[in-house]
C-alpha cells in the first residue's frame, strides 16, 4: 500500500470517529464565533510564535552554558549546573510559572509590565534544562580520539572547538533541538496561568464571552498544529541529512 | 461462555438498568473554589452553601445528588454537553449566558463589587477605565464579562483563579479585582492593609440554577423547589449557618444582600 | 633522527576509584642516528603511551625526552608548537567524520599553517595523485574504506612537512586486505626517507621498515636493537616468545 494511501485512510477513520461523536454530543454550533473572534485568534497564534522564538533562543543559550558546566572538572561548578538541571526538570512549568511568577517576582518587585518578559525567562529556564542535557549528550558523543586527532594537528582549544567539536555536535543535536522546539511550542500554553496573551489565553476568552467551547478549541488545536507538524518534519528532514557513521 | 454464566451476566445487566432507571442520580456541576459556597470540607469533600442547597434539591426531587467539581469557564459547556443535569455554582443569570442555556428563577441577589490594592487611587468603578490602570478578573465570570464591555482604556488581567487574582492586587500589580460583593468582603477582611474594598454593588446581579434549555421538566421542578424552600425559611438558616457576619455586616451598611 | 630517552614515568589516576596505574617504569632507550623506530611489544606493555609522550601528546610524570638534543617541552603551549611540526597517525578516528577527505587535508594546512586555499590545494594536489586517492577526495570519512581512511590520515599528517611522524597501530584496525595498502605507504615513506616512529604488531613488516626495533614491555624497554639483530639474534625470552607468536600468526 502507498505510504499516502495509508495516511489518507488513518486520518479519514480519525475524522470519522470525531464527527461520530460530536453528532452525538446534540450541541448547538455556533462556528460563526471563530470568524467573528479571528483577531483574537490570529493575535494570540503570532504571541505563541514571538514567545516561542524568544524563549528557544534563550534557552539555547542557557542550555550551552550549562551543558559545558556540566562537563566541568570544577566541583562548584558542575553541581550549580547539576541541581539547575535537576531542579528544573523535576517540577512541573506550571508550577514554575506560579512560584517565578507570584513569588520570586513579586519579590523582586517587578510589576505587572515585565509580565511577558518573567513568563519568557520562566519558559526559557525551564526548556534551558533540557536543552543543557541534549547538549551535553551532543558533547559527550564526540569520541575524545577526535580531541586527540586535533590536538595532533596542532588546533588550539578554541579552534578545536570551532572547527571539530561545535559541527559535530551541532549536527547531532539538531534533531533534538528541533522535537524541543515543538515542546517548547505546546508549553507555551501554560503562561496563560499568568494572564500572558497568548493563543490559549485568547481562545479560553473567546469561549468565556461565547460558550462555544469546541468552536473556540478545535481552532487552538489547529493554529498549534499548524505550528508543530512543520517543525516535526523538519526535524526528521534534518534527522536524515546529517546521519552518518563515525570515521 | 457456559449457558449458566449468560444467564447469570444477564440478571446482573437486568438489575443495573433498573438500577439507572430509577432514582437516577442527579448531576449538580459546581467549582468547588469559592468558599462559603462552593468548597471542600477538610477531607476534601464538597461543602458549602450550594451543596446544601443541592442536597436539599436533591431530597425534593427524590433523587441522590453527585457534585462534579468542573471549573467555572467549563460549567457552561458540561451542561451543554450533559455531562452535569444543572449547575448550581452562585452563577449569575445573564442575557449572553441565556442564550446558551436555561435560568431557574434568581435565588440570591448580589452585585459586583471592587477589592482594591491600598496603594491604588481608584476609589470606585468610575476610575476604572483610565489609561494605565490595571484590572484583574477572573476567567469566565460576569466580571470578565462586565470588564470585557466597558473597560477600553484600562489593560485588563485575566486569571485562572480567584486566589491569583486576589494576588495580583496585593502584590500590587493590579488595581482591582472586580468580583462579587461577598467574596471582596471576605477577601479584604483576610488582607485588611493591603486592600480597600467598595463593596456597594456597582451592578446588581441575581445568582440563578443553571439548566440545560429545553429541559423544562427539571426547570419547573427547580422553581418549585426554591419556592418552597424559601417559605419553608430554608435560606435564613443557609444565611444564618454560612454567612452570619456578611449578613451583619451587609445590612449595617446597607448592601444588597438577600437570599 | 636521534633520541634519547632517560627514566620516563607514566601514571594514570582513575578519577573514580582513586586508584593510580603506572604505565611507564623508569624507561630509558638511546638510538643511533636512525630514519625509522619501531616499537613492538605485548599488548599493555606501553608502547602507546611511549608514542603519546614522544608526539608531544601527554606530559610524562618525570623523565626528559631528547630528539636531535633538543628536550621535549613540559609547557601545553610549548608542546602544541612542536606538534605543529610533527605528525601523528592513530589507530581509528583519525578523521574529523563532518569534512570531506580534502577538507580534513585542507584543515592544519589552513588553520595551522596558515596557507590561503588555493596554496594548501596545490600542496595536497600531487600526494593525493602519488597514492591514488585523487578520485576519493570530495567524499566523506564515512563513504571511505578503512585503508582509505587511514592512508589519507598519513597524507594529512605528511603535508604539513612535518620533520618526523608518529604511527600508532595505524593497520590494527583493519582487515588484512587494506592493511596491505596502508603498508604500501609506509614503505615508501621509508623509501623516501622521511622520519618517523611506528607501533606495530606486524613484525615481518617492522623488519622490512624498521632500523631499530625495541621491544617495550612492563613499562621498560627489554630489548633494543638494529632490525636484523633484533629479530634474528635476540635472546631475551620475552622477547623470543613474543616473536614466536607474532610470527606465527
Amino acid at each position: 500500500m502507498p505510504r499516502w494511501l495509508a495516511y489518507l485512510i488513518v486520518l479519514a477513520l480519525l475524522s470519522a470517529a470525531g464527527v461520530w461523536a460530536f453528532a452525538s454530543l446534540d450541541m448547538n454550533w455556533n462556528w460563526g464565533v471563530v470568524w467573528d473572534y479571528r483577531a483574537a485568534f490570529w493575535q494570540g497564534w503570532w504571541m505563541t510564535v514571538l514567545l516561542s522564538l524568544a524563549s528557544l533562543l534563550t534557552s539555547s543559550l542557557i542550555g550551552v552554558t550549562a551543558a559545558m558546566m556540566l562537563r566541568s572538572s570544577m566541583p562548584l561548578v558542575q553541581a550549580a549546573a547539576r541541581v539547575y538541571v535537576e531542579l528544573i526538570r523535576g517540577t512541573p512549568l506550571l508550577v514554575q510559572l506560579l512560584i517565578g511568577w507570584y513569588v520570586v517576582a513579586a519579590a523582586l518587585r517587578m510589576g505587572t509590565d515585565q509580565r511577558y518578559l518573567v513568563g519568557v525567562l520562566v519558559l526559557s529556564l525551564f526548556s534551558g534544562a533540557y536543552m543543557a542535557e541534549i547538549f551535553r549528550g551532543g558533547l559527550d558523543a564526540i569520541p575524545r580520539a577526535q580531541i586527540d586527532s586535533a590536538r595532533a594537528i596542532g588546533l588550539t582549544p578554541w579552534q578545536t572547538l570551532g572547527l571539530v567539536v561545535l559541527p559535530q555536535a551541532v549536527r547531532i543535536v539538531l534533531p533534538s533541538v528541533a522535537g524541543q522546539l515543538v515542546s517548547l511550542i505546546k508549553d507555551s500554553s501554560l503562561l496563560s496561568v499568568i494572564s500572558i496573551a497568548e493563543f490559549t489565553f485568547n481562545a479560553r476568552n473567546v469561549n468565556s464571552a461565547t460558550y462555544s467551547t469546541l468552536e473556540s478549541y478545535l481552532p487552538l488545536a489547529v493554529g498549534y498544529l499548524a505550528l508543530t507538524l512543520p517543525l516535526s518534519a523538519l526535524s526528521r528532514w534534518l534527522e536524515r541529512r546529517f546521519r552518518y557513521e563515525a570515521a | 461462555m457456559t449457558p449458566t454464566r449468560i444467564v447469570v451476566w444477564l440478571m446482573v445487566a437486568a438489575m443495573l438498568a433498573t438500577a439507572s432507571f430509577a432514582a437516577e442520580p442527579l448531576r449538580v456541576g459546581m467549582e468547588l473554589s469559592y468558599p462559603p459556597f462552593e468548597t471542600t470540607d477538610p477531607q476534601g469533600r464538597p461543602a458549602g452553601v450550594s451543596v446544601k442547597l443541592a442536597e436539599a434539591l436533591g431530597a425534593h426531587l427524590g433523587r441522590q445528588v453527585v457534585i462534579e467539581n468542573i471549573a467555572f469557564d467549563g460549567l457552561i459547556p458540561a451542561l451543554k454537553a450533559g455531562n452535569v443535569d444543572c449547575v448550581i455554582s452562585s452563577m449569575t443569570a445573564t442575557p449572553e449566558r441565556a442564550r446558551s442555556i436555561a435560568f431557574s428563577e434568581p435565588y440570591l441577589k448580589t452585585g459586583l463589587a471592587l477589592l482594591i490594592a491600598e496603594a491604588s487611587p481608584v476609589l470606585s468603578a468610575a476610575d476604572l477605565d483610565i489609561p494605565g490602570r490595571v484590572v484583574a478578573v477572573k476567567q469566565g465570570t460576569t466580571g470578565q464579562q462586565w470588564a470585557v464591555a466597558s473597560l477600553t482604556k484600562a489593560q485588563l488581567l485575566v486569571l485562572d483563579t480567584e486566589a491569583a487574582a486576589v494576588l495580583e492586587v496585593l502584590q500590587g500589580r493590579a488595581d482591582a479585582f472586580i468580583y462579587d460583593s461577598m467574596s471582596v468582603f471576605k477577601n479584604h477582611r483576610r488582607h485588611p492593609r493591603q486592600t480597600r474594598a467598595a463593596l456597594a454593588p456597582f451592578r446588581e446581579e441575581s445568582w440563578a440554577v443553571g439548566l440545560r434549555q429545553g429541559n423544562d421538566e427539571l426547570r419547573r421542578q427547580v422553581n418549585e423547589f426554591l419556592e418552597s424552600f424559601r417559605a419553608d425559611g430554608g435560606f435564613e438558616k443557609l444565611g444564618d449557618e454560612f454567612l452570619a457576619e456578611q449578613k451583619r455586616y451587609f445590612r449595617e451598611h446597607a448592601i444588597p444582600f438577600y437570599f | 633522527m636521534n633520541l634519547v630517552i632517560h627514566d620516563l614515568v607514566q601514571r594514570f589516576d582513575d578519577p573514580r576509584s582513586g586508584r593510580s596505574t603506572t604505565v611507564l617504569d623508569g624507561l630509558s632507550l638511546a638510538t643511533g642516528e636512525v630514519q625509522s623506530l619501531v616499537l613492538v611489544g605485548p599488548s599493555g606493555g606501553g608502547k602507546s603511551t611511549l608514542l603519546r609522550i614522544l608526539a608531544g601528546l601527554d606530559v610524562p610524570v618525570t623523565g626528559s625526552v631528547t630528539f636531535e638534543g633538543v628536550a621535549l617541552p613540559r609547557d601545553e603551549e610549548l608542546l602544541r608548537g612542536y606538534r605543529r611540526g610533527v605528525g601523528t597517525v592513530f589507530q581509528a578516528y583519525n578523521l574529523f567524520p563532518h569534512l570531506t577527505a580534502m577538507d580534513n587535508l585542507l584543515l592544519p594546512l589552513v588553520h595551522v599553517h596558515g596557507l590561503t586555499d588555493t596554496e594548501a590545494r596545490r600542496r595536497v594536489a600531487e600526494p593525493l595523485e602519488r597514492f591514488g586517492l585523487t578520485a576519493h577526495a570530495h567524499k566523506r570519512p564515512a563513504e571511505l574504506s578503512g585503508g582509505q581512511k587511514q592512508r589519507i590520515a598519513i597524507l594529512r599528517a605528511l603535508v604539513v612537512q612535518p620533520r618526523r611522524l608518529f604511527l600508532d597501530e595505524p593497520t590494527s584496525a583493519l582487515d588484512p586486505e587494506m592493511t596491505g595498502e596502508v603498508l604500501d605507504m609506509i614503505d615508501d615513506l621509508k623509501r623516501s626517507g622521511t622520519e618517523f616512529v611506528l607501533v606495530t604488531h606486524e613484525m615481518g613488516f617492522a623488519r622490512r621498515v624498521a632500523d631499530e626495533i625495541a621491544f617495550i614491555a612492563d613499562g621498560r624497554v627489554a630489548a633494543h636493537a638494529p632490525a636484523a639483530e633484533f629479530l634474528d639474534r635476540c635472546r631475551d625470552p620475552r622477547v623470543t616468545s613474543f616473536l614466536a607468536r607474532t610470527l606465527h600468526a
